[in-house]
């Protein structure tokens, strides 16, 4: 595991670099739909969030770690070695559940979130129904009497028209946290 | 500071200021972690010469570096000259580690290669003076170990009879393991609250996981039930049963007879599967023998292939550094269900961890209160049941999965190093006492009669 694979650091690819390429409406949708899942989020309304989800979805959150400058390209570890998260639909089913068995101690009571969406840029693919859409988030928290983080960091998507409330499901989501070590007591909810 | 007045490991009382009070945590870093073998790497985290890992024993972080030569030194990661940082990296490659504050140089062995204007401005440089302070250290089957303590034994005997059981989560396939995930974050606790759970605690599973347990105990598709190989890995739960031993330096281990209910069919499918090897590799007894463990001070693991450690970062907060392992010749396939597994239940944001990390920021934040630390917390579960050498054991063991006996172990050794005194000293304490519980467990094994010398008892 010392020697993963070298992929582009996904800060630094060019497709995500380059200007925004979809239309003003496009733009719009996709932000409104953004915000939306982030209001599902804080709303608790957890089953509603999952149905945004492809079948096919990767929901994915690799760990980062602080490296000498030359090393600076691994400093994210690869698909398939240590992540946050690593979820297909089914696994995603699993912790949206455990919400709600009124057990899940780390949630019961419930904190409190506030998911903040900004910097929302979004690029068309090959795909016309399929846009890669990067956004930051901030995650406010608070819980039990007095305990509050932030969670802050990066999303990279793919979102995919949808016949469904919102228009759009989410078929691919890379999550990047802005800490190498969590400052964090853990992370209860979705980014 | 005198502590005793705190730690009651005969009556199994403790009293919660030796969660809370900073003079007590300051001795720690004194007493106890410089005193003891922390865990610092295992081989696999640097394959190559020029590898190397940051950890830390205690709060004083230390370089593991693998030599030209294949062997691994380790040094504190502080330059000699000012006290910087001397490598700013968790890990890497490198020919030489260079302070960034005025360019100090230091090889891969810790040892002063260059400094600016050396010439000009040093009479000489005594290599025992400017090299960088050395660790001692023990390589047990691939697991790296360092101490600062020259007086503490061979790490082999520290362990004790706990080797036979770190062997049933360590040693059980040929190739030995390796790792394959990382995470590390920050929790408002004492670090001990962390440490005394593997050591000591199967019996919060049920309890604190349930919502887990529910959530990932796979049902068919059919009629939405259990297939029965899952209700036979929940049994062991339902009607639970095994055991628990207690090291003299304070290691603990528990599990359940039957093995740790598994959730994942891939990693049950293997886990079977491998009856036969660990059976001839360590004999049948210590296939099922893996649960939660830990080696004092902060080295915990979990039959799943979870290690970790937890730093201490003052009486009220803990670095959880906690790396995912795999037997090394598995599958790929299984490798990555352990290695998914893993991430999905005892990571940051694990369904099992996560709900740990709020028992203990509680536990922690109550702790302030002056009648929280007043009454002891209760630590009786199974006291005064101890035996030795049973039921084809070594050391000390009770028979129940759910005890208390090695969070016991743990606290008395803990204030054994908290008194001050050596190594030598403890250690013939420590045989003392054993002596003494053992003569008492055969004496109410087979009572002295009553008109003997002394009247019996």
């Amino acid at each position: 595991m010392n020697k993963p694979t070298r992929v582009p650091h996904l800060f630094r690819r060019p497709e995500q670099l380059a200007p925004a390429d979809v239309p003003m409406e496009t733009a719009y949708q996709l932000e409104q739909f953004l915000y939306a899942e982030a209001e599902l989020l804080d709303a608790w309304q957890f089953n509603d969030w999952l149905a945004l989800m492809a079948p096919d979805v990767h929901y994915w959150a690799p760990v980062r770690e602080n490296r000498l400058a030359r090393e600076a390209e691994q400093e994210m570890y690869p698909p398939g070695t240590a992540a946050h998260f690593d979820e297909n639909f089914k696994m995603l089913g699993q912790r949206v559940a455990r919400l709600y068995t009124h057990m899940s101690w780390s949630e019961s009571p419930a904190s409190r979130t506030r998911h903040l969406i900004s910097n929302v840029r979004a690029h068309v693919t090959d795909n016309p129904d399929e846009f890669r859409v990067q956004s930051s988030f901030h995650v406010y928290r608070t819980s039990s009497e007095r305990h509050q983080d932030s969670v802050i960091g990066r999303r990279y998507d793919l979102l995919r028209r949808a016949d469904n409330d919102y228009g759009f499901q989410i078929a691919d989501r890379t999550v990047v946290f802005d800490m190498s070590m969590l400052l964090v007591k853990n992370l209860s909810s979705f980014y | 500071m005198d502590i005793s007045e705190f730690i009651d490991p005969e009556k199994g009382l403790i009293r919660g200021e030796i969660f809370h009070n900073k003079e007590i945590y300051d001795q720690e870093l004194e007493q106890v972690f410089a005193r003891s073998w922390c865990f610092l790497a295992h081989d696999s985290m640097i394959p190559d010469s020029g590898d190397f890992i940051q950890n830390y024993i205690g709060e004083d972080p230390v370089l593991v570096v693998r030599q030209k030569d294949g062997s691994v030194k380790a040094f504190l990661n502080q330059c000699r000259h000012r006290g910087m940082r001397i490598c700013r990296a968790e890990r890497g490659n490198t020919s030489n580690f260079m302070c960034s504050f005025h360019g100090w140089n230091y090889g891969l062995d810790g040892e002063v290669i260059h400094i600016p204007h050396e010439k000009e401005i040093y009479d000489n440089l005594d290599p025992e003076v400017f090299r960088a302070t050395q660790v001692r250290l023990a390589n047990y089957k691939g697991f790296i170990f360092g101490t600062w303590d020259e007086t503490v034994a061979d790490f082999e005997e520290y362990m004790g009879d706990f080797a036979w059981y770190f062997d049933a989560y360590i040693d059980r396939f040929e190739g030995g393991m390796e790792v394959v995930g990382v995470h590390k974050w920050v929790l408002p606790a004492n670090w001990k609250f962390n440490a005394e759970q593997p050591a000591s605690d199967m019996y919060h599973g049920e309890v604190s996981h349930a919502s887990a347990f529910q959530v990932m105990m796979p049902i068919s598709e059919e009629d939405g039930a259990p297939p029965p190989w899952v209700m036979q890995q929940l049994g062991v739960l339902s009607e639970p049963a095994g055991f628990q031993f207690s090291a003299p330096n304070g290691h603990g281990t528990g599990w359940f007879k039957g093995g740790m209910p598994l959730m994942d069919e891939t990693i049950m499918n293997w886990h079977q599967s491998t009856r036969e090897e660990v059976s001839e590799r360590l004999g049948e007894e210590r296939f099922d023998l893996a649960g939660h463990a830990n080696i004092f001070p902060n080295f915990m693991m979990l039959s799943n292939y979870t290690f970790r450690v937890t730093h201490p970062r003052g009486p009220d907060e803990m670095e959880i550094w906690a790396w995912s392992m795999a037997p090394k010749n598995a599958s790929a396939e299984v490798k990555d269900a352990i290695r998914l597994d893993i991430l999905r239940t005892f990571s940051p944001a694990g369904m099992f961890e996560q709900d740990d990390a709020v028992n203990w920021e509680e536990e922690q934040r109550i702790m302030r209160g002056h009648m929280a630390r007043q009454k002891p917390l209760i630590y009786q579960q199974m006291i005064g049941q101890a035996r030795y050498d049973a039921d084809g054991l070594p050391g000390k063991t009770v028979d129940h999965v759910y005890a208390e006996e090695a969070a016991r172990g743990m606290y008395q050794h803990y204030a054994d190093l908290m008194s001050g005194k050596p190594w030598p000293e403890l250690e013939k304490i420590k045989k003392a006492r054993e002596q003494k519980e053992r003569d008492e467990i055969a004496a109410r094994a087979s009572p002295a009669p009553k008109t003997a010398a002394g009247g019996g008892q």
